[in-house]
């Protein structure tokens, strides 16, 4: 009696595809306090902050919330998960140009949303690879994120406000649109 | 015999299913991996590693699975398992290193009587290949990233050019020909005990120097090795040094220990502004993270690369034929750790 080969991954898992993931109601940007959770890779917080910048000054936005994340490649942690739930009305997450901090980045984008806050990930589009396997592996296949071109990291300040103009639209669509 | 055809058939077989990392495996069966359970008391569901981020966990059960894919015999497996818990000691191992686009190797290297035993090569060519336990133990960590945690290459792996002998460096000390205590001993250990220490490299550099006997000479000639730019992108550029015999006798022979050539290194790895400067990496962000600044004003200023001298592990290692070392490219920072194998201290 031939012996079976023995599986050495513990099982695969089977990702559900197009499980819901956002939250349904979606934020109102008037009046609304927006948290800007950076991930400390290079320019990310210049990233976030001039979001936040253009948020207010043209969307209503009434308070932005900048927080740093601990780890840049572990999932957000849940004191910082409670305090901005708690604290804001949609957070936005990034920036995802590294390996694991691009999946990492989608991963919170998944975690707020089902704890019912709006957000919007912003990842570099050399990383969207293992930024929807993550997605997948969260049971969130077909998560969608903003994308902005890589590099993000070498670029000059005045690079980082135009990248952040660019992705604006794509931003308040994810956090407003059901 | 065994039917060579069937035999190719399930190594396909495991081809088709994706558990490979490009070279053949050898088929799990249950009666091959009892055997090297039977080499632990942990129990096979024992969990021994989780990443966090995948939501992966690895049991003694999977490690020895893929340890015997990667080609281990049974009575390896304490040396895996003392050298999966080194390798997960690291803090980067445990974060996003797997997944990173510097792709780290891990550095294994086994200490004490476990490697006459079941016979690490520690002598000519340590650093491979040709050795079945060094060959094999290093592809087990490999394999076990790639299958119990699922991080593979081009999907949450982002390696952007990895380096060659990922997953297949593991050395043993040559304590015998080392005027020095081993490094297990180093981390507290007792001397006499079979340990395995871990850290994640970016690479390893070579420095042949059989040109001086002037132990300041050699230092001097590491030191500009440790020292090269295109390493720098933290204020600190963290090392490791597999010394050869004839490197650690002679600085020995010299009146330096251990704890000298750390200290030595400590004080002289570095550059000065003015070459970080124009290779792009003088200014520095809160996070210690390099980049392009203008401030020639502060040219002359030395920057030290290395942290503290406890964390510059030290082995000695190869062949005594020739005076040559290697200078190991730390990623993140060495644990300062060593695991017994069999999980006595």
């Amino acid at each position: 009696m031939p012996e079976a080969i023995l599986d050495p991954t513990g099982g695969q898992r089977t990702a559900s595809a197009g499980t819901a993931v956002l939250t349904r109601e979606r934020a109102r940007l008037d009046g609304a306090t927006i948290g800007l959770l950076s991930n400390t890779k290079q320019n990310a917080a210049l990233f976030l902050d001039e979001l936040g910048r253009l948020l207010v000054s043209r969307h209503g936005v009434a308070a932005v919330k900048p927080v740093v994340k601990k780890s840049f490649a572990l999932p957000v942690p849940d004191d910082q998960l409670a305090e901005l739930k708690d604290s804001c009305d949609a957070v936005i997450t990034g920036v995802g140009d590294c390996g694991s901090c691009s999946a990492s980045a989608v991963a919170d984008g998944v975690a707020f949303e089902r704890n019912g806050v709006p957000a919007a990930v912003i990842c570099s589009d050399a990383f969207v690879v293992t930024a929807d396997a993550m997605a997948e592996l969260r049971d969130a296949k077909g998560y969608h994120y903003a994308k902005t071109a890589h590099p993000v990291a070498v670029l000059n300040p005045d690079e980082v406000r135009k990248r952040a103009e660019d992705v604006l639209p794509e931003i308040v669509n994810i956090l407003t649109k059901p | 015999m065994t039917d060579p055809g069937a035999a190719q058939e399930a190594i396909e077989y495991c081809y088709e299913q994706d558990w490979t990392d490009g070279l053949p495996v050898v088929p799990a069966s249950r009666s091959l991996v009892d055997k090297f359970l039977a080499h632990t008391s942990r129990a096979p569901e024992e969990v021994i590693g989780r990443i966090e981020q995948v939501g992966r966990d690895c049991t003694v059960e999977l490690a020895a699975i893929n340890a015997a894919m990667a080609g281990c015999k049974p009575e390896y497996f304490p040396v895996v398992l003392a050298a999966f818990e080194a390798v997960m000691s690291d803090r980067a191992a445990r974060g996003g290193g797997w997944q990173s686009t510097s792709g780290p190797a891990p550095l294994i290297v086994v200490n004490g009587p476990v490697r006459a035993e079941l016979g690490f090569n520690s002598t000519g060519g340590v650093f491979g290949p040709g050795f079945r336990p060094n060959a094999t133990v290093a592809r087990a960590i490999g394999l076990i990233v790639r299958n119990a945690f699922g991080v593979r290459p081009h999907v949450l792996e982002q390696a952007t050019q990895g380096l060659p002998g990922r997953w297949s460096i593991c050395i043993a000390e040559n304590e015998e020909e080392s005027p020095w205590k081993p490094l297990s001993v180093e981390c507290g250990l007792d001397e006499g005990t079979s340990a395995v220490s871990a850290m994640l490299l970016r690479t390893c550099e070579y420095v042949d120097n059989r040109h001086t006997q002037d132990p300041g000479q050699v230092l001097t000639d590491i030191a500009d090795t440790m020292a090269r730019t295109g390493a720098v992108i933290f204020r600190e550029a963290p090392c490791g040094l597999v010394l050869g015999p004839e490197h650690a006798q002679m600085l020995a022979k010299e009146g330096f220990s251990k704890a000298d050539v750390q200290a030595w290194l400590v004080e002289h790895v570095g550059r000065r502004r003015g070459d970080l400067r124009r290779a792009g990496k003088n200014g520095l962000t809160e996070n210690g993270v390099r980049h392009a600044a203008d401030s020639p004003a502060d040219d002359e200023v030395f920057d030290r690369f290395l942290p503290d001298p406890a964390r510059l592990p030290i082995v000695v290692a190869g062949a005594r034929n020739a005076a040559m070392s290697m200078v190991v490219r730390v990623f993140g920072l060495w644990s300062g750790k060593a695991v017994p194998v069999g999980g006595k201290a």
